[in-house]
């Protein structure tokens, strides 16, 4: 059908060998789109809450949307949707490359997996072959080698592949899955899910087409993305400079607002940063060749080298900004040389680069106060600078396999390392809800701490940050936002009117997650917002009821709302749309946000608004559950004791035009 | 004047725009398999490059085909296929020097790039400029240029 789909989803069960290939569902299609969207549905449908993440009736879900493979930019991500091992919760990350168009030609919208094999095997896909191979010649080598075999053993160069790492192997509870050798579906832990099931990895080749709705519509907005992501597009400066430096250019603006995560989250401004480890010096010295995302109108990818030093000849594609965030300005180092190293070492061995950055990082932070001694961490000092890094490196070793009983600690994620070391130093696992905080901070940010208490995921910037206030988009908060609301929604200081802004972003992300483009051009730059998803699914799914902005907002809230329940159903309420203490009780201590921090309270009082959520317990309202088609979901919840009847709050006040 | 299409190899990325373009104009799908040209790519070295059909002076797709399938496009300077005339004996894929010509399952023939009558989409849509569509008699020149930047570049960082 000529509607942007593939038309079909396979289920794999990986216990009994068995494929299904199914016509993707219509309802599925329009009820909830693709990506985030269809994997709620289906997580929400199969896996109940006695399921464990580790356990073979989780489910892992590989999610195309319909703007994914099209020539519209950039549609080049998948999403990749679980319940988490590292955070017991909802889990979604997603991965650029090339793996997700693949899917598409292939003629598959989804791949569900589940079950477990007996022995580790790969997934292998070739248009309408489909076939479970051994993976036992795989199983311990590291991403490049799994990737390199694979297309060795398939005699075939050009198959994309999706594979994990030791880390994924020894349930490291923050592995990710790695497609294209070097792009990460990064967060939540996913890769230890694909590790508990025994596959090691999807290869996937096809040679269909997408057909689309209507030619004429679409032809028209790609020429005007196209014109958009040009030298006369409204943000060009900024996709210059991603195009030049890739996304650690955000290195130097997030230090110029204090929001710089230094030394495990104690403070968000690292000295000198622009001239140590900012752009300039980081381009000079590592930059090596450009890169891409399939369909991309940024171009924000390149490699990085070390051309000296005892890192030498270390190669990776990025760092990403966060990446860089991780392993220097969080460790107090500037020495970028360690962190194309330690960039390298979480590629390979298939490791969220946040997530292990924090993890590493809380150790050294409880060491610092005495809450760790030699003895707990195989007789390593572990002190902050430059003169730290070669631990941290050690530790990237050891952690993948599980080598020492400290690296095996620090393998389960901050949250747990600090549960079972106790002494306190749960003060320096900087988490929420179990994921660790990414390079982002509510002080400086107002509206960031609010997004890192409500995410359905925990403590990440993907799911509903704002960058209209965080980096100054006056002239966009105008053309969004009503005229009185512009001075305070600018103001990245001022929590007033946040909890409407976060909600907005909200919806519009779950529709990027869906629709499936990346997050550069709808975050940040701020090229496309909603009316944009609107007509762009309008046109390639022929659904033209999108094009109607109550349509669309439903179809957001829908979604919001699912993954929401989808966390109620395991118990999440009120008490989880907290913060760390390190936002919201210590102030600010140095850079050009000194003396802030986050008052949650009003922000999430106006975001509860926005959803209708009793404040008392967090729980969604029946009729807010109704009225976005979500009758079932009220049901069970109901049944579960979960679910508040009317809403009593008070009306959230409308910040859109 | 003919005008033939240009790689500028150190600034594709590799994103398969090209591809999907060229699909989408002549197939009305986004089918980088129906592609006139084709990324071809080492992504663990980051290196990517489109192998385009050159429009040989020459062609050796034409030579060999035992139907004259192929044919010169007086206006474009393009070789093109005729797809009544062509029979599917893949000689011309096979004696192609460069690869530039596929085997199309669907419609059981040869495709190659036909300049897209003029107006080609890889070079519309590139985001890289890394394709550009040159007066045949300009190409020696341009590429001269770009030598003789590259040198002025080494001689600047030379230390005196």
């Amino acid at each position: 059908m000529a509607d942007g789909y593939a038309g079909k989803y396979l289920r794999v069960d990986l216990t009994k060998e068995k494929f299904t290939i199914l016509p993707t569902p219509e309802e599925w299609k329009r009820k909830y789109l693709g990506g985030v969207g269809m994997g709620a549905k289906i997580m929400w449908d199969e896996v109940p809450p006695e399921v464990k993440p580790l356990s073979p009736q989780n489910r892992i879900i590989f999610a195309t949307g319909p703007v994914n493979g099209t020539l519209f930019p950039p549609s080049g991500r998948y999403e990749v949707i679980s319940r988490s091992p590292l955070t017991g919760w909802w889990a979604h990350a997603s991965a650029g490359g090339f793996f997700g168009p693949e899917m598409k030609y292939a003629g598959y919208d989804l791949i569900i997996i589940q079950g477990k094999a007996k022995k580790p095997v790969y997934l292998h896909i070739d248009n309408d072959l489909i076939e479970l191979k051994s993976a036992r010649h795989l199983w311990g080598k590291n991403v490049i080698e799994t990737t390199d075999r694979i297309m060795e053993d398939l005699k075939d160069p050009d198959v994309k592949v999706a594979a994990i790492g030791q880390a994924g192997e020894n349930l490291v509870r923050y592995s990710c899955i790695m497609s294209d050798y070097f792009r990460a579906a990064g967060r939540t832990g996913l890769g230890a899910v694909l590790g508990s099931k025994n596959l090691k990895a999807i290869a996937i080749r096809g040679t269909k087409g997408i057909k689309i709705a209507n030619k004429e519509k679409f032809n028209k907005l790609l020429e005007d993305a196209f014109r958009r992501h040009s030298p006369e597009g409204r943000y060009w400066e900024y996709i210059e400079s991603f195009r030049k430096y890739g996304t650690f250019s955000l290195t130097d603006w997030e230090n110029a607002i204090g929001r710089l995560p230094t030394k495990n989250h104690w403070t968000g401004y690292f000295e000198n940063a622009e001239e140590t480890i900012g752009m300039e010096p980081m381009r000079k010295r590592h930059y090596k060749r450009h890169a891409s995302c399939f369909g991309c109108g940024i171009q924000c990818k390149y490699s990085s080298v070390v051309k000296e030093g005892k890192y030498a000849g270390t190669e990776s594609e990025g760092p990403e900004y966060e990446t860089v965030e991780g392993f220097t300005s969080n460790f107090l180092s500037t020495d970028t040389s360690a962190l194309i190293r330690a960039n390298y070492l979480c590629n390979i061995y298939g490791m969220d680069t946040i997530s292990v950055s924090h993890s590493i990082s809380w150790a050294y932070e409880s060491y610092e106060h005495g809450l760790l001694t030699k003895e707990d961490t195989d007789g390593r000092e572990l002190i902050w600078g430059e003169d730290g890094m070669d631990d941290v490196i050690e530790l990237l070793e050891e952690i993948p396999f599980r080598k020492t009983k400290f690296a095996s600690l620090l393998a389960e994620g901050s949250r747990e390392a600090a549960r079972r070391t106790g002494k306190g130093s749960e003060a320096y696992a900087i988490h929420v809800n179990g994921l660790e905080a990414s390079g982002q901070d509510g002080r400086p940010h107002k509206s960031l701490g609010l997004t890192y208490a409500i995410n359905v995921r925990g403590a990440d910037h993907l799911t509903s940050l704002s960058s209209l206030d965080e980096l100054g988009y006056k002239e966009e908060i105008k053309r969004r936002y009503k005229k009185e609301t512009v001075n305070i929604l600018a103001d990245r200081w001022d929590e007033k009117l946040k909890g409407y802004l976060v909600a907005d972003m909200e919806e519009l992300y779950a529709l990027c997650d869906s629709a499936l483009l990346c997050k550069y051009g709808v975050m940040w730059p701020p090229i496309y917002y909603h009316q944009d998803f609107g007509k762009i699914i309008s046109a390639i799914t022929g659904f033209t009821e999108y094009e109607d902005p109550k349509n669309l907002s439903k179809l957001a809230k829908r979604i919001c709302h699912l993954r929401r329940c989808f966390n109620v159903r395991l118990g999440w309420s009120k008490k989880n749309d907290a913060l760390h203490p390190r936002f919201t009780e210590e102030p600010m201590p140095t850079g050009p946000a000194k003396g802030q921090v986050v008052h949650l309270e009003p922000m999430l009082r106006e975001y509860y608004q926005v959803r209708k959520y009793d404040w008392k317990t967090g729980y969604p309202t029946k009729k807010e559950l109704e009225e976005v088609g979500l009758e079932d979901v009220a049901k069970e919840l109901k049944k579960r004791k979960k679910l508040v009847p009317v809403y009593r709050g008070k009306k959230a006040f409308q910040i859109r035009k | 004047m003919t005008k033939i299409l240009v790689v500028d190899i150190e600034k594709c990325s590799g994103c398969r725009i090209c591809e999907v373009a060229c699909s989408w104009f002549h197939e009305e799908e986004f089918n980088p398999a129906k592609a006139r040209l084709s990324i071809v790519s080492w992504k663990k070295a980051a290196i990517s490059y489109p192998m385009i059909c050159e429009q040989c002076e020459k062609a050796p797709c034409k030579e060999v085909c035992p139907t004259d399938a192929i044919y010169k496009d007086e206006e474009s300077g393009a070789w093109k296929v005729d797809e009544v005339k062509c029979i599917g004996c893949k000689f011309c894929i096979q004696v192609c020097p460069l690869g530039a010509i596929s085997f199309f399952e669907e419609k059981r023939g040869a495709i190659k790039c036909d300049l897209c009558d003029g107006d080609p989409q890889c070079v519309k849509f590139c985001p890289m400029d890394a394709i550009e569509f040159v007066e045949e008699d300009k190409v020696g020149l341009k590429k001269k240029r770009i030598s003789a930047e590259k040198l002025f570049a080494t001689m600047q960082e030379i230390p005196k």
